[in-house]
């Protein structure tokens, strides 16, 4: 739930810093202070922090490379924010009393569309009016483009819908399923031990879930810029 | 990586198609409301909606024999 740590308002909008925001502040620090401390020794051989880093850099750079090519490694930095933020927001959810931001489909929403707009703004800047171009399936006939191009443009517009849904529904999903449990274990009682094995299994299978959903979240948004670097 | 898992791929080609969909029907209920087209906005946003989740779909499972998605034009 949504709580208020210090109200806020201005005019009738609520700004307040609630739990959420709370969460995201120390996820931020959290991802600094690894990155940071993690680098500050530039051992040779890298101590545990120092490999995590190295290691969460390498993977995010990997997969740039990969999927966007060598010229996307300029959108390396945005890549890697997202992905850290995502993975430390849904790892940070599990802890017990704490809140999952990411589970919630206005910041999920927020972030989608900040990567739609930026991928639309990299694409315009790229190919100027060429970009129009990708909204017609090359080799089609032109009197398909009544039916064609609105489907095409809907097609386009639904990234940040399908984008968000997907990250916001997986969280959502894993939670509420370990509350229903958690459910379980007070009506039943004395056989109330086995939700709880149950839920044990299921906090397993969140942990993989909670990467896995920053890992889909991060490789879209690295298609989606391949689709506005290089066009069809 | 992660091995790719069946449940997942489902997953996720279900809420391609649900996106689209909500997309389309969204802008059909503006053009509704802003146009005074209604209600032919909503009836003509349902089906490019719909259309538009099934060319996802089918983007989607074009790429998922070869490991990830892939989005293409």
């Amino acid at each position: 739930m949504i709580e208020r740590i210090v109200p806020l308002h201005i005019g009738s909008v609520d700004i307040s810093y609630t739990n959420s925001a709370l969460l995201m502040t120390i996820a931020v620090v959290l991802i600094t202070l690894l990155l940071m401390v993690g680098t500050r020794r530039r051992a040779l051989v890298p101590s545990r922090l120092q490999s995590v880093a190295e290691l969460a850099y390498e993977f995010i750079a990997g997969m740039v490379d990969e999927n966007i090519g060598h010229e996307g490694i300029e959108y390396f930095p945005l890549v890697f924010s997202i992905f850290m933020f995502v993975l430390f927001g849904n790892v940070l959810g599990l802890i017990p009393y704490s809140f999952t931001f990411t589970s919630h489909i206005i910041v999920t929403f927020a972030l989608a569309l900040f990567v739609f707009l930026l991928v639309t703004l990299v694409a315009f800047a790229r190919h100027g009016i060429h970009f129009f171009g990708f909204f017609f399936p090359p080799g089609a006939p032109v009197f398909m483009a009544p039916i064609l191009v609105p489907i095409e443009i809907v097609s386009y517009l639904s990234r940040p819908v399908s984008l968000s849904i997907r990250l916001f529904a997986n969280m959502m999903a894993g939670h509420t399923m370990m509350a229903v449990f958690a459910g379980f274990t007070i009506t039943l009682g004395l056989f109330g031990f086995f939700p709880i094995l149950i839920n044990v299994a299921l906090f397993a299978l969140e942990v993989i879930v909670t990467a896995l959903q920053a890992y889909v979240f991060t490789i879209l948004t690295c298609l989606y810029l391949r689709d506005a670097v290089h066009l069809h | 990586m992660p091995p790719p898992s069946g449940l997942g791929a489902g997953f996720r080609i279900g809420i391609e198609l649900l996106a689209s969909l909500i997309v389309g029907l969204a802008l059909g209920w503006m053009a509704d409301r802003f146009l005074g087209v209604r209600p032919w906005g909503l009836v003509v946003g349902f089906f490019v909606g719909a259309a538009a989740g099934m060319v996802n779909v089918f983007r989607e499972a074009q790429g998922l024999g070869r490991g990830g998605p892939r989005q293409g034009g």
